[in-house]
């Protein structure tokens, strides 16, 4: 303990006076006040009426035939899936473009970074006619599928870039060893990537918590539904009486809680996925 | 001779192990991506209803609708708008933040966690909840206003043709979790030497930040503003749940505008698939940019 606060001590980046330090705890005190207004707001609004009953009610009654637990059933599903592809296409594909040389490598490389530009409501109107005729209209794949695709890009550039960070004379003392590069790839490097392997897993998740776009467009089915289309789901089906505006506002909180816990519990992850995947030279 | 022909043998296993293992994602580009992007470019030459019982070509109609839709325009300027305003905060807000989180105080982790939650919330969510805090009769802001006796300032936020898209750019404050986290990476970077050497030379609090930690972090900024730029082409939700694109189309950005020319019945999606692909160059053209910044960088 001790000596994490003699690290902390070490990373003043310069030295600031007694006054300058009162200020800047000043604007994070404001900045904390401003913080608090939407959460105050969420929270007042979600006791409106019943108080903490409106949170019961809405655990323990249906929504348009959907018990709530469901929404996040589907969520995870949606985001474990999702998370579980992406990790493998980018593992494989990160590998390839930063440890082999075929021909075409840099051209597909390039093609895969501007890829970076796409972006969920350019791609809904062809996604929707290709679920149409697959027939994955309101299924998890759809979704499942969808999110995956947007984050490729990225998680490319996250894999290459840890896997750049890896020694190539691993692969060349394996290759004198005559192991084959699939080898090389599941017996030396798979395992080293683990770090950046759990960070794409989490951010993937952590997303597909948060899209909405995706199950707006391609689910019509309450059954389905996320957490998040919940939400929209929620407004039409609730009302606006004030009594029900508490139960609404109840939900939110009780839907912002996984994105919360996920937070909680691998920020470590997430900050050093975003901060990894930064497009660097 | 015999070295050539080794040689080659490698580049041939290379290759073959190279797009074995671009296999997945190549087969789930071409499958998605390509067909997606075939699909858009046909359908913006023709005019399509999304059932498809209607089709026929109509060569560069749509286009020159597009062109001439001020409301299309509309959209991609808010589109910048938006994204200038995540920018703005990022690079004053969020760089403020991160350097005072970056020294010595109480409570940092908790501070670190309270800027980064917001951003990992469902951006559905957050705008659900600030869409109830702007409203009129009953929202916070207006009831705060009015509880310090400023009631006249108390305003239409999202019904006010001219206010509304300012309400929709305030919610950027809250969206500073990502800066934060590129800065606080870079900041430990930043060489102890520079900082002690102007101390030395009598630097205040004011120069050091302003003159020698604004500069030195020119790369993170770049990398923020072109990340932002192309994550106001995501943004949906914020709008679509805060103020519907009104009143008048005075807040729509291409997200909403897309996704409400496809909801209408008997839309022309033809129609739609011109404007994704204007919207997917004008993306392209930023990602090239920022691939070729990235790539100087890299030279120097």
């Amino acid at each position: 303990m001790k000596k994490r606060k003699e690290k902390e001590l070490e990373q003043d980046l310069f030295s600031i006076s007694k006054a300058n330090r009162r200020v800047m705890v000043g604007f994070l005190i404001i900045m904390l006040a401003l913080w608090c207004i939407p959460i105050y707001s969420l929270l007042k609004d979600s006791l409106k009426v019943h108080g903490i009953e409106n949170y019961w009610y809405v655990l323990t009654n249906q929504v348009n035939g959907v018990p709530f637990y469901q929404y996040f059933i589907n969520s995870i599903i949606n985001a474990v899936c999702a998370s579980a592809l992406l990790v493998l296409i980018c593992s494989f594909a990160g590998f390839a473009f930063s440890k082999i040389e075929f021909a075409g490598r840099k051209l597909i490389y390039n093609f895969v970074l501007m890829c970076l530009a796409i972006s969920g409501p350019i791609l809904i109107i062809p996604l929707f006619y290709i679920f149409k005729t697959a027939h994955l209209y309101n299924t998890h794949m759809a979704i499942i599928l969808s999110e995956c695709l947007i984050t490729i890009p990225f998680g490319v550039l996250m894999m290459k870039n840890f896997f750049d960070g890896l020694p190539m004379e691993l692969m060349e003392s394996a290759n004198v060893d005559g192991a084959s590069i699939q080898r090389c790839f599941f017996n030396i490097y798979l395992p080293l990537a683990k770090p950046a392997i759990i960070n794409l897993a989490v951010l993937q998740i952590m997303w597909s918590f948060q899209d909405f776009l995706f199950p707006l467009m391609f689910l019509t089915k309450d059954s389905a539904y996320t957490t998040t289309v919940a939400v929209n789901a929620f407004k039409g089906a609730y009302g606006m009486t004030p009594q029900n505006l508490g139960r609404y506002n109840a939900a939110l909180v009780l839907i912002s809680i996984p994105s919360i816990l996920i937070f909680v519990f691998a920020q470590k992850f997430i900050v050093n996925g975003i901060t990894s995947g930064a497009v660097k030279e | 001779m015999v070295k050539k022909k080794r040689k080659l043998s490698i580049d041939k296993r290379n290759n073959k192990a190279g797009y074995l293992f671009l296999l997945p994602l190549i087969v789930i580009f071409i499958g998605l991506l390509g067909y997606s992007f075939y699909f858009l470019i046909t359908n913006s030459f023709r005019d399509v209803t999304i059932t498809f019982r209607r089709s026929e070509f109509t060569g560069l109609l749509n286009y020159k609708t597009i062109f001439a839709d001020k409301s299309f325009w509309r959209s991609l300027l808010n589109t910048f708008i938006l994204s200038f305003a995540n920018i703005f905060c990022g690079l004053t807000f969020g760089f403020i933040i991160s350097i005072i989180l970056n020294f010595k105080i109480k409570g940092k982790r908790f501070f670190h966690a309270l800027f980064f939650i917001p951003s990992m919330l469902p951006i559905a969510l957050m705008a659900t909840v600030f869409g109830s805090m702007l409203e009129y009769k009953n929202g916070i802001v207006n009831q705060l206003l009015r509880g310090v006796g400023l009631g006249q300032l108390a305003q239409r936020w999202l019904a006010d043709p001219r206010l509304a898209m300012w309400a929709v750019c305030s919610v950027s404050i809250f969206m500073i979790g990502i800066p934060i986290m590129y800065y606080t990476a870079d900041l430990t970077t930043i060489s102890r030497s520079i900082m002690e050497a102007a101390t030395i030379d009598g630097a205040g609090m004011k120069d050091q930040i302003m003159l020698i930690i604004f500069p030195v972090l020119k790369n993170t900024h770049k990398t923020i503003i072109l990340s932002m730029l192309l994550g106001g082409f995501r943004e949906m939700e914020r709008v679509f749940l805060m103020t519907d694109g009104g009143p008048g189309g005075s807040t729509e950005i291409v997200g909403t505008y897309i996704y409400r020319a496809t909801r209408s019945a008997g839309s022309n999606i033809g129609l739609v698939c011109a404007a994704a692909v204007i919207i997917l160059i004008v993306a392209f053209v930023i990602s090239f940019i920022q691939l070729k910044m990235t790539a100087k960088n890299g030279q120097v």
